[in-house]
């Protein structure tokens, strides 16, 4: 294997590492952070002394560390961990073998796009190291506070730049590949809903990232070279008026990033509805219920995502004709999401479900991901996302979505093509220890945000909120996430060894050992360079289980 | 071998190379069409907008605006006769827009006229400083072609050719947007 291979299945093996080493790191970040909260007087055991005088006194977390973590900690669990595994390792490695391709359309702008993505990481966590730390004003950056930050946040916005047009030139490489390489005979109703997913994230990635690069240019200057394109006249800061040109706006940002960031929102999960609906079909034997009316819900929001980013911005009054406007669009686009939704449940009807371990993952993500959209609504609606805004109920809701709703669909597809890539099936009772432990310890992390939410509690407050009446009461749950969070550490050491040991030491899996019946498995595991020996036909649809008067209980896609 | 790098999909009728840079350009849209969003949110927002036309030199973005249109000709002259010397004619005047567009920037600063003085010139310096990049960009495209053009052989240098004729008319119609904006305004 080489490390600087234009072939598809190595750069999406690349990425599958890189965003997985990024995602324990954006995990063990937040992990400092909840025991803080949950014991903010006292040393974080083990590693308090090792972070250092800057960030850290008598092993307890300074604020401006605190900052840090939580910013850094959003950043890389969007940017760098889930986007990239769900689009950079999954789109990578499947996209061809799903449609009969040899290859990506592209296979040098491919690899341009891995390295500028780990180049773009590797700047971002670079300001960890430098005098004054690294980016500290959220993952959104709001100015005018990021427009002072220190240093930490040039290297972010550096950072970001390299990764927008990473993002670009894979998302650019996906459409075309899914557009020009589809094997003979896959037409566009034969092809798996994983590729319609991926294909309406690659437009939202193409067409959204763009204003943020620009977004991104534009505080650049205001912190290089002393514009003012984010900073109103006349802005007091620590008393004093400041000596800038002014008639900026720092709701144009707002407006910029969050036309970014409600798209990436389904960036993050319309993958994971690809995976499970592919592991849906094939554990319950069954051809995907309403097919088509969730090929047109992806297609509808991934259009809709573009019309509703200020249902992100009611606090900033910005009158309630456009709160109108973005109420609207906001409780329209939660009807192909639940129809999607909906769809897989009813797959389930009548179905001889196949309890493995993907199997389990994609299940349990219905509900999860149920709880996550569900508990979206009232904060679609300016008069109840007021006083929820800026409270735990806010994170508690995005991370049911991204956390248990799209972690697990990645998980489900990580058991599920593992054999594909390796050739070898991964342990089934350390994958139940993982799937039940992560199942527990996130639910437990993240249910009690609710509560937290509506009794008022708000978020990124230093001390989590303590000095306010309202806290009491809520010390008992700030120390059971801190535990759930360490539990769910520990859990994810099964999942490690798992990888680790398998790689080499699990015994041969069967070619097709899901019995599945989509392109991928028409080829040897792990596929040889360019995939197939000669270029497969497609003869039927995506999903031929059980199909009544056949002679097999499944039909492969290439089977006359 | 990747299908349709050279000859045609039938069923959608475009070549790899095609149907990328149409999204790229797609995506460009965005991008710029972000920076004259904000252009036109802080000019409605502004109490005054100084006139370009009597801050910048028009003198020269006249000119330069030819040159631009010039290069861009000469790109679509290589792209329909199939030879390469156009394309390098193209990137001598699209250098020469570069040298010129710094001349701009070095008396604009020598009169003080720097991006954090007010809005305007900060958009001035944004708006035509990703412009510059993408005719730099070009000129990079430019001349990786004429390089590569041996090695790729004629097919291959026809499909990048009718690739950069898009994307040069795009970087034109850019300019005269920005240079209605800023310099006419």
């Amino acid at each position: 294997m080489r490390m600087f291979s234009t072939d598809h299945k190595v750069i999406g093996l690349q990425y599958a590492f890189t965003s997985l080493a990024f995602l324990l790191l954006g995990f063990l970040l937040i992990l400092l952070l909840r025991w803080h909260l949950a014991w903010p007087a006292a040393p974080i055991p083990v590693v308090g002394g090792l972070l250092g005088d800057r960030n850290t006194a008598n092993g307890i977390l300074l604020p401006e560390f605190y900052t840090q973590l939580g910013a850094m900690h959003g950043t890389i669990m969007v940017f760098l961990a889930v986007v990239p595994l769900a689009v950079g390792a999954f789109g990578n490695y499947l996209i061809p073998l799903m449609i009969g391709a040899p290859d990506m359309a592209f296979p040098r702008l491919n690899m341009l796009s891995y390295w500028l993505y780990l180049a773009g990481g590797l700047v971002m966590i670079a300001g960890f190291f430098l005098p004054a730390g690294a980016a500290s004003s959220g993952w959104t950056s709001y100015p005018p506070l990021a427009d002072f930050a220190s240093a930490g946040q040039t290297i972010w916005l550096a950072g970001m730049f390299l990764l927008i047009t990473s993002s670009l030139v894979g998302s650019i490489n996906s459409i075309v590949t899914i557009v020009q390489l589809r094997a003979p005979g896959l037409t566009w109703m034969r092809l798996p809903f994983f590729i319609w997913a991926q294909l309406v994230t690659a437009f939202l990635l193409l067409l959204a990232f763009p204003p943020l690069q620009a977004a991104a240019v534009l505080q650049l200057m205001d912190r290089l070279a002393g514009t003012s394109f984010f900073l109103p006249t006349g802005l007091v800061v620590s008393g004093q008026v400041l000596p800038v040109s002014g008639g900026g706006s720092p709701v144009l940002w707002q407006h910029l990033f969050w036309f970014l960031a409600h798209p990436e929102v389904y960036v993050l999960i319309l993958p994971g509805l690809g995976i499970v609906a592919e592991v849906i079909a094939n554990t319950t034997r069954r051809p995907l219920w309403g097919y088509k009316a969730m090929v047109g819900s992806a297609l509808f929001m991934g259009l809709m995502s573009f019309l509703v980013w200020a249902h992100h911005m009611f606090l900033t009054g910005m009158g309630p004709t456009m709160s109108a406007f973005f109420q609207v669009t906001t409780m329209i686009i939660s009807v192909p999401s639940v129809v999607i939704v909906s769809s897989l449940l009813l797959s389930l009807y009548g179905g001889s479900i196949r309890f493995t371990v993907p199997g389990l993952f994609a299940l349990a993500f219905l509900p999860m991901f149920g709880i996550g959209g569900l508990t979206g609504l009232p904060l679609g609606l300016a008069a109840s996302d007021i006083p929820l805004h800026d409270t735990y109920y806010v994170i508690g809701h995005f991370h049911y979505v991204v956390a248990p709703g799209t972690l697990f669909a990645l998980f489900a597809g990580i058991y599920y093509w593992f054999p594909k890539v390796t050739g070898r099936s991964l342990n089934t009772v350390l994958g139940h220890v993982h799937f039940w432990g992560s199942l527990i310890g996130m639910n437990g992390i993240f249910m009690p945000m609710f509560l937290q939410g509506l009794a008022g509690l708000n978020r990124r407050l230093y001390d989590g909120g303590r000095t306010y009446q309202h806290f009491a009461g809520f010390e008992g749950s700030f120390r059971g996430q801190a535990w759930a969070a360490v539990f769910l550490g520990v859990v994810q050491i099964a999942f490690i060894v798992n990888l680790v040991w398998s790689l080499r030491r699990a015994r041969q899996s069967a070619a097709n050992p899901w019995e599945a019946t989509t392109l991928e498995w028409a080829t040897t595991s792990p596929p040889p360079h360019d995939n197939f020996a000669a270029p497969p036909v497609v003869c039927r649809g995506p999903y031929d289980y059980n199909v009544p008067g056949a002679a097999a209980e499944f039909l492969p896609q290439n089977q006359p | 071998m990747i299908p349709y790098t050279i000859e045609r999909r039938p069923d959608t009728g475009v070549t790899n190379v095609t149907m990328g840079v149409w999204l790229f350009l797609a995506s460009e849209v965005m991008l710029f069409g972000a920076l004259f969003s904000a252009y036109t949110l802080l000019r409605v927002s502004a109490p005054q907008w100084p006139h370009g036309r009597e801050l910048l030199a028009l003198g020269i973005g006249m000119f330069n605006t030819l040159i631009l249109l010039g290069a861009t000709t000469a790109v679509w002259r290589a792209r329909q006769s199939q030879r390469l010397g156009p394309l390098a004619i193209a990137s001598v005047l699209a250098f020469v827009f570069l040298a010129l567009k710094s001349v701009e920037y070095t008396g604009e600063l020598a009169r003080g006229l720097r991006p954090a003085v007010s809005t305007f010139l900060a958009m001035y310096y944004t708006l035509t400083g990703f412009h510059a990049a993408h005719v730099a960009g070009g000129i990079i495209a430019n001349l990786w072609i004429i390089a590569g053009a041996k090695r790729t052989g004629a097919a291959m240098t026809a499909g990048r050719l009718h690739a950069v004729s898009l994307y040069w008319t795009f970087v034109d119609v850019i300019w005269m947007i920005v240079f209605v904006l800023l310099y006419l305004s």
